[in-house]
């Protein structure tokens, strides 16, 4: 016999939370590019709080459960804090253009290099193993600090962890597959990479990190083409500069929005590009930066070999000059012109330096 | 049959070859949406990116390019010389792919029309479906003007 409890026959089945739909009938369409965030944008479920009292984890537009646990106190909790206009887009284009280090890396065209090649080959994987750690480490730890209200920019950060993974495994199986190996740590991220981590403030961190750090690793990566000694090296490199323009896309399109949203924040976010500026003109931080071991390494691969070391740090000042300029370049669309007119920015100077 | 470049024929081959090849559409180059422009030689060409296709290319004027993200200029010798390695590798060698290129000249190659970084960065985000784009010309076969 069963010890189970028997429930009478009269026994109604409570279906009470069938009432407690949010707003109903909604039937959003899938577009060219399939069923996207911004197709579910409609309605009550596209309303934005400016300001964000959820503290349950609730999906945004669903309905409150008054016996919630309040189980985040989310620090980002205003909107301008972390917003962006075209967070929904660029979290599709993040899902969408994925790859593999495994199977997009044509791996078969590595050949051994001579020695020097490879050991800066490998100084450089070194450290961009050890940025791009920091570089997923930290909008990690934002994500579960915003408001699932903001869901799309959280979703974008998301994204950016796993991109920053593959950017950390792409460059391990590099360092590993041609007779080298990883090399001594940079220490960068006892700099201003680490710093990244010690911002107490979302535009902090992402003036830190998507404006100047990834910024900068763009340009680097993009150079991969031209430094790059093979075709697996150079489409690793081409791959990884795809995402880190995303990152940095985010970045500028959040500076946008604080900057017209929030103005009385603008003499704040003035100071953490001095910041950014003062570390971005100095040495260890930045693999194209003065002289340090990255620098050096970068020469010997834009040389071909230490032989060539002179002829390749002048590509490398080239590379420098254009890196600058397009740092000031995204300020200004960012809408933060004045900073390289008013005489505030060092980079002006430092750019004229490389002519 | 033999199709001039430049010239809106041209391009509208590449682009039906590149719609029709889904192995073009993964592995880091997958959706994109942009507008772009091409400047080759005397002629302006405009590009749409819709998704996973090439929504439409067509030759345009200087002005109809004002409101796309970012224009490619080269000369005219530098595009051949990218096509003619296409045309005989299957793809662009590597020190002849569009990013190669454009580090190669000091300002590169890629430009916004309303001078925003932003949307030149869009050149670095999508730099794979263009390149893909120009690599399926491998599949139309090409004649060049000055040859023609």
């Amino acid at each position: 016999m069963s010890e189970a409890t028997e429930i009478p026959r009269e026994h109604e089945l409570d279906t009470s939370w069938m009432d407690n739909m949010a707003e109903w009938g909604v039937t959003a369409k899938p577009g060219k590019r399939g069923l996207t965030l911004a197709d579910v944008q409609i309605g009550s479920y596209a309303d934005l709080p400016a300001i964000s009292d959820n503290m349950t984890g609730r999906p945004r537009g669903s309905t409150p459960r008054a016996e919630a646990y309040r189980v985040g106190a989310y620090q980002v909790h205003t909107l301008s804090e972390i917003w962006l206009d075209n967070a929904e887009y660029l979290y599709e284009e993040a899902l969408q253009r994925q790859w593999s280090s495994a199977t997009d890396i044509p791996w078969h065209t590595l050949k051994p290099l001579p020695d020097d090649v490879e050991e800066a080959e490998c100084l450089l994987c070194t450290f961009f193993n050890e940025v791009e750690f920091v570089a997923g480490d930290v909008p990690a730890r934002w994500i579960a600090r915003t408001t699932p209200d903001y869901l799309e920019a959280r979703n974008v950060l998301s994204a950016q962890v796993m991109d920053e993974a593959r950017h950390m495994d792409v460059f391990r199986k590099r360092a590993l597959a041609n007779g080298g190996g990883l090399m001594r740590m940079s220490g960068a991220t006892s700099g201003f990479v680490g710093s990244i981590d010690l911002a107490r403030d979302f535009t902090e961190m992402s003036t830190r990190l998507h404006i100047s750090g990834e910024g900068a690793v763009l340009t680097m990566f993009r150079m991969g083409e031209l430094f790059g000694q093979n075709d697996a090296e150079k489409t690793m490199y081409r791959l990884c500069a795809q995402d880190e323009a995303r990152h940095v896309a985010f970045g500028v399109m959040h500076l946008r929005c604080l900057g017209d949203t929030a103005p009385e924040r603008r003499e704040e976010i003035e100071c953490y590009l001095d910041e950014a500026e003062e570390q971005l003109i100095a040495g260890q931080q930045n693999p194209a930066g003065r002289q340090s071991e990255s620098s050096e390494a970068l020469a010997v691969l834009l040389g071909g070999g230490s032989q060539h070391y002179d002829e390749g740090h002048k590509k490398l000042l080239v590379i420098r000059r254009r890196q600058l300029k397009e740092y000031m370049k995204r300020v200004i669309s960012a809408g933060f012109t004045d900073r390289f007119e008013n005489g505030r920015s060092p980079i002006p100077a430092q750019y004229a330096a490389t002519a | 049959m033999m199709v001039v470049f430049p010239s809106e024929e041209w391009f509208q081959e590449v682009r039906q070859a590149y719609n029709s090849d889904q192995g073009l559409h993964s592995g880091g180059g997958g959706a994109c949406d942009t507008t772009a422009g091409f400047k080759v030689g005397e002629y302006w060409y405009f590009i749409e990116f819709e998704g996973l296709e090439c929504g439409q290319v067509r030759q345009c004027t200087e002005q109809d390019l004002e409101a796309t993200d970012f224009i490619l200029e080269m000369p005219l010798e530098t595009w051949q010389a990218m096509l003619m390695d296409v045309q005989a590798n299957g793809k662009a060698s590597s020190n002849l792919t569009l990013n190669s290129i454009d580090l190669e000249f000091e300002d590169g190659i890629a430009r916004s029309p309303i001078d925003d970084q932003y949307r030149q960065d869009l050149f670095y985000r999508y730099n794979q479906n263009f390149q893909d784009f120009f690599d399926a010309s491998s599949l139309v076969e090409t004649t060049f003007e000055s040859q023609a």
